[in-house]
């Protein structure tokens, strides 16, 4: 199994070294099934993890091993580490399995892209990183993925480096991210001054005996770290400009892995957060403030990616609430489903986006229904997961949260149950405004003119990995049906790491199981309602609102905010420094030791008056002093 | 010994030094700068023989003989720079003579 | 005898080279030739080295003035040894760039080259203050004639800051050498004990806070790296800056332990100060080497932190990002005389677009810029954690600091990328300009390649920068059982600290 763990994480790695090596000297086509393959490989590694684990049970499902010492911190030895365990290896197979679908299809969406082999070597490059953050055995290792996977996202996201926007957005993103790996690295030092350990489980026992104002600072800074790579608000901003890199990144990174990495921290660090309530509550807090704000936001944006983009935030918000009320398998159970239908939305968006050569405004876009029907049928599967319709796989991960969310009995639970389901009302009206200004109507005079599906509506290698996904967000939520059959959630009991028996901290009962999903159905076909009674039938004109709009349209300003609070502070204290500190340390140092020496060298030069008789003076002076100096000696 | 004692050839010498001295300190004219300087010298010869009769060595007078070829060498350097300065028509005062001021 | 090579074969390589009459090509082949062979040599003395023993290794010594204890003694300690590793390494890559670029007056150039590899050699590996202070000024002349004579247009102003800075901090130094020496009856560093006294201290610590340097004495810095060519850039950051630690870690430290507690907590503010300062900077700075210089500044800053930290988390920390930053700066530096000699010039304003069409050229800058931010995964990020990690022993303030740095190199380095390689093509950049020629590459793809090992295995230095016997001594000291002192006086100790046992009886 140790075998498999250290397969799986490094066949991408060599992929991306078999790319760049090989550079001119191999096809283009080459190089993206060179990526496949190893990421394929990465996946049968993780399959085959994954029936070992099964094979087992208890305590015995984690295996943890170590290549060699990486860095030795005073008493503390950090090895190169992985863990595999049911948490690591469900990550791994959703991240290789996803991720190798949407490398298949990057071969047809990159296809005749000059800079191909680079996109492929970058892809390569990202898996493995996510792959180290999900296997990795302490937390200086996931640290290193965690980073490698924001060095990734920047070099995928500034793929098109001509474009400033793209490299604007490249460089937001991996500094919003670098802010979070700042305040983890923070927690870690914490950490390991109390606890002297960085190793999951050595860390996980000494936890009890730690304050509990150590215990929440830890959890806060694990949680700004979350926050950055998850986006969810206040750290956001940097997701929606993402979309500037090419559509499968969008898919891989921004969807179904990367961002998704924050709740598989929180989930894989809970005893953490369980022993600092606060933090955990702050982290569902978070989660449901972003679905409420992320779905509005959804509402008034024109770019498809966009849309799906705010759309991640706001599902990553479910996942935030489910860890932060304990229901860690459901989270991750929803985390895995929309992986699938994320993914099928962006890569199905993708299709369309290459069949309209790279136009991504929506306004211009209309009646593909009938020009477009298999896309058609694949988004319109996404998006009804993504609503939560039964019996897609949205349905049971959504609904699954929501019935914990209320089983909670508190106040709070309450509320955050209350943001779900608005959330899903929401996520039907941005859904299905989409679809319906896409695909609904007539074709616009845009399609028209641009759209080219002589040769069907996509390359082979873009429609198959669509279908593939488009069958699993179908089929995805038979995993885990609430109430009568949970093999996810036994699975991942194993991996808690305190005294209990299962990993979840609330059990929601069959009745409130049913209200829930009765609720949330609901919700969503009000929502659905909504968009088509605005966008679909145009019986309703979409209301004006500007109070409203304007602000949601600017995204709450929080890019104005962090501009004025963080961007133009820096310039202006680097300008400062420069001007009034380095001028006159580096110029006025110098020049005042070279005009002290100067006046020094004058003062002196007093004595050379030029007179003949001065100097004799000074010689018969000098004599005598000496004659007396020798005499009294004497 | 016969003759008067060392202490007035000391006498004579200090104030043919003292003299040479004045001279070089407050005569501008090059020439007599040099002059004094001769005076300056001779006065210490004197002493150097009035001392070496006293001690009955031989060495002060073979010292103030080097003496002598020094001072006769240093005179004809000199007295070549003053040649050279009135052939160019530079002012031969010393007190005009300050190019080497700092 | 290991050790003494390792000072004489480039000096007398230097010898040869200026003597007689070679070509440009022979000089300069000759002088890369006794660079791989100082390599070699060093890889040798790596080989025969053994971590696991505490005190001074292949060491030499032979009497010099007998009435005042001054000796010839040199020898390396597990530290001491990657630094020196360090210099030949980033010694060849620059000797190879001066190569490739084909200096003028090409005898004098790789003579002043292979003599200052020497000097820089020796003050890692003496023992003596005496010899310690006369490699310090020699590795200085050849810096002078270097920067003054194939630097750039501003060099004249530049070398002349650089000599006065550096001359004034060395006559700090000789005067606490001097009054050390004789109070302690030797000059020799391994037989000589501590002293307490706080000017000796400081004559030390400012000739070192100068060579570093630390704010506020860097005045010399950002004109001596932007007109000296570029692989004396290289050098003089990545290597002769690191003398400035070794000095601080074997000399001020040791040897005067109290003193360095009680300035401890002003030269880590001057740190921190520097730390932040050259970041701000350098995300401001208008080209290239300006960037560069001023993120060095910040490393330093960074470094010295960890020096100071006072346990063997911050030390080992300290050595790591010594050994990485070394490479780094050098790395960036050559790069940066590439982009120079493509495009005439290092404004930033006038640059942009190298990435198109030069993939070569776009993944080294990139490569190296990563690991220069110090990207979780990476052994800059290895020493920076060791070294956070260790001064949160001193106040979690510095910590705090720390991290703030870490987004502040995230924003200047990937400003320097996205302005040099992304974008539009820049005003100064020629579209015909070539991608990294294999010169280049071979120059560059060797430092890389130990970069990228030691991101893999940082634990290659960390664990072998200190003996057993020293590291003991620290868990001890971490467990509160001895003061800091004790470590330092094992260092001091060299030969004969075996007999330190205190500790010997309950080692874990």
């Amino acid at each position: 199994m140790s075998v498999a763990a250290w397969i799986c994480l490094l066949a991408p790695l060599a992929g991306a070294f078999a790319i760049t090596l090989l550079g001119d000297l191999v096809p283009r086509r080459v190089a993206g099934l060179v990526a496949t393959a190893s990421v394929a490989a990465s996946f049968a590694a993780a399959v085959f993890m994954f029936v070992t684990v099964l094979g087992l049970d208890g305590e015995e499902r984690q295996r943890l091993t170590t290549a060699w010492n990486w860095l030795s911190v005073g008493d503390l030895d950090v090895g190169l580490s992985l863990l595999v365990d049911p948490l690591s290896v469900m990550m791994a197979l959703i991240v290789a399995g996803v991720g190798s679908l949407i490398v298949a299809y990057s071969i047809g969406y990159m296809a005749g892209d000059d800079e191909e082999r680079r996109f492929f070597a970058y892809m390569a490059l990202f898996v493995f990183s996510m792959l180290l953050l999900v296997l990795a055995g302490n937390f200086l290792i996931l640290l290193a993925g965690w980073g490698l996977v924001g060095l990734s996202s920047y070099l995928l996201i500034g793929f098109h480096h001509e474009r400033p926007s793209a490299i604007a957005a490249a460089k937001k993103a991996f500094i919003m991210n670098a802010v979070g790996d700042a305040a983890m690295a923070l927690a870690f030092f914490l950490l390991v001054y109390e606890t002297g350990t960085l190793d999951y489980l050595t860390a996980f026992e000494r936890v009890d005996g730690l304050s509990s104002t150590v215990v929440n600072l830890v959890a806060l800074g694990l949680l700004g770290g979350a926050v950055a790579k998850s986006a969810q608000i206040p750290l956001h901003t940097w997701l929606p400009d993402a979309m500037e890199g090419p559509t499968p990144v969008s898919a891989l990174i921004h969807a179904a892995t990367m961002v998704t990495a924050g709740v598989y921290l929180i989930v894989r660090a809970h005893p953490l957060f369980e022993a600092a309530p606060s933090v955990q509550d702050l982290a569902a807090g978070l989660g449901a403030v972003t679905i409420v704000v992320a779905g509005l936001i959804a509402l008034v944006q024109t770019d498809i990616k966009r849309v799906i983009a705010y759309s991640t935030m706001s599902q990553i918000g479910y996942m935030f609430l489910a860890a932060g009320i304990g229901a860690y398998a459901n989270g991750m159970f929803h985390l895995m489903t929309h992986a699938f239908f994320k993914a099928l939305l962006f890569l199905a968006a993708g299709v369309v986006i290459h069949a309209l050569v790279n136009e991504q405004d929506m306004r211009k876009m209309g009646g593909l229904r009938r020009l477009m029907p298999r896309t058609w049928i694949a988004m319109l599967i996404g998006g009804l997961a993504l609503v939560g319709m039964p019996p897609l796989s949205g349905f049971f991960s959504k609904d699954s949260i929501l019935a914990s969310a209320l089983a909670t009995g508190d106040g709070y639970g309450y509320v955050l149950f209350a943001a779900g389901l608005l959330g899903a009302f929401l996520t039907g009206v941005y859904t299905f405004r989409l679809l319906f200004l896409v695909f609904g109507g007539e074709p616009s005079g845009f399609v028209r003119e641009h759209l080219h599906t002589e040769h069907g509506e996509g390359p082979r290698w873009m429609t198959a990995p669509v279908a593939a996904l488009a069958v699993l967000a179908v089929v995805g939520g038979g995993v885990q049906v609430a109430g009568i059959w949970h093999p996810l959630a036994d699975f991942l009991d194993s991996i808690v790491a305190v005294d209990r028996e299962s990993l979840a901290l609330v059990e929601p009962t069959v009745t409130q199981d049913w209200v829930t999903s009765i609720l949330a159905v609901g919700a969503g076909l009000l929502g659905i309602g909504v968009a088509w009674l605005i966008y679909g039938a145009r019986r309703v004109a979409a209301p004006r609102m500007a109070a409203l709009r304007n602000p949601l349209e600017r995204k709450l300003y929080f890019d104005e905010l962090y501009q004025a609070v963080f961007y133009y502070p820096a310039v202006g204290i680097a300008r400062g420094w420069t001007r009034f500190v380095e001028g006159p340390l580096i110029g006025g140092s110098i020049s005042g030791v070279a005009s002290a020496t100067r006046e020094l060298g004058r003062g002196v030069g007093h004595a050379q008056t030029g007179y003949l008789r001065t100097y004799a003076l000074a010689i018969a002076a000098g004599l005598a002093v000496l004659a007396m100096v020798f005499v009294s000696v004497r | 010994m016969n003759g008067p004692d060392v202490t007035w050839y000391l006498a004579v010498a200090s104030i043919l030094f003292a003299t040479g001295a004045l001279g070089v300190l407050l005569r501008r004219s090059p020439l007599i700068v040099l002059l004094s300087l001769e005076i300056m010298l001779n006065g210490a010869n004197l002493a150097l023989i009035a001392f070496a009769r006293q001690q009955g060595d031989l060495d002060g007078q073979i010292f103030a003989l080097a003496v002598m070829a020094v001072a006769a060498s240093e005179v004809v350097v000199g007295l070549g720079l003053i040649v050279a300065m009135a052939r160019r028509r530079l002012v031969l005062d010393v007190d005009e003579l300050t190019t080497l001021r700092g | 005898m290991l050790t003494t090579a390792l000072i004489l074969v480039p000096l007398a390589g230097a010898l040869v080279v200026w003597l007689l009459p070679w070509s440009r090509f022979a000089a300069g082949s000759i002088a890369l030739l006794v660079s791989l062979v100082e390599v070699g040599l060093w890889i040798t003395a790596l080989a025969g080295f053994d971590f696991g023993e505490s005190g001074l290794q292949d060491s030499a010594r032979a009497s010099w003035f007998s009435d005042l204890e001054v000796s010839y003694h040199v020898g390396l300690y597990g530290f001491s040894l990657w630094l020196v590793g360090l210099t030949v390494v980033a010694m060849a890559a620059a000797i190879g760039y001066g190569l490739w670029a084909e200096r003028e007056r090409a005898r004098t150039y790789f003579g002043l080259m292979l003599f200052l590899t020497g000097a820089v050699v020796g003050v890692f590996t003496a023992q003596d203050l005496l010899l310690f202070y006369a490699f310090f000024e020699g590795m200085l002349i050849p810096l002078y004639a270097l920067i003054g004579v194939w630097g750039g247009r501003g060099r004249q102003a530049a070398t002349i800051k650089f000599v006065i800075y550096t001359v004034a901090g060395s006559l700090l130094m000789l005067v606490s050498i001097i009054v050390f020496g004789l109070s302690q009856g030797t000059f020799d560093l391994v037989d000589s004990g501590t002293s307490d006294s706080p000017w000796l201290f400081l004559g030390f610590a400012v000739a070192f806070a100068i060579k570093a340097p630390l704010f506020p004495l860097h005045g010399w810095l950002p004109d001596a790296y932007r007109e000296s060519p570029p692989e004396v850039a290289a050098v003089l950051s990545g290597v002769v800056s690191k003398a400035a630690v070794y000095g601080l870690l074997r000399i001020a430290i040791a040897k005067f332990p109290e003193p360095a507690d009680d300035f401890r907590l002003t030269i880590l503010v001057l740190a921190a100060v520097g730390l932040v300062y050259g970041s701000f900077l350098a995300f401001r700075a208008p080209d290239v080497r300006g960037v560069i210089a001023y993120s060095s500044l910040a490393q330093m800053g960074l470094i010295t932190l960890g020096l100071f930290a006072g346990n063997s988390s911050g030390l080992n920390g300290a050595v790591l990002q010594s050994v990485v930053h070394g490479l780094v700066s050098t790395t960036l530096f050559l790069l940066a005389g590439g982009i120079e000699r493509r495009a005439s010039t290092g404004e930033l304003a006038s640059l942009g677009g190298l990435a198109k069409g030069r993939p070569l050229l776009a993944t080294m800058l990139m490569t190296v810029g990563v690991i220069a931010l110090a990207v979780p995964g990476s052994a800059a990020f290895a020493g920076e954690f060791l070294i956070l990690a260790g001064v949160f022993d001193q106040g979690w303030v510095w910590a705090v600091i720390g991290a703030v740095a870490i987004v502040l190199a995230a924003m200047y380095v990937l400003r320097l990328i996205s302005a040099v390689l992304h974008e539009r093509e820049g005003s100064a950049v020629p579209s015909e300009a070539l991608d990294l020629r294999p010169a280049e590459l071979g120059l560059l793809v060797p430092l890389v390649a130990c970069l990228l090992a030691l991101s893999a295995w940082p634990a290659a230095v960390t664990d072998r920068a200190f003996s057993d016997g020293d590291v003991r001594t620290l868990q001890a000291v971490q467990r509160g059982e001895e003061d800091g002192s004790a470590f330092l006086a094992a260092l001091r100790d060299g030969d004969g600290w075996a007999e330190y046992a205190p500790i010997e009886e309950d080692a874990p």
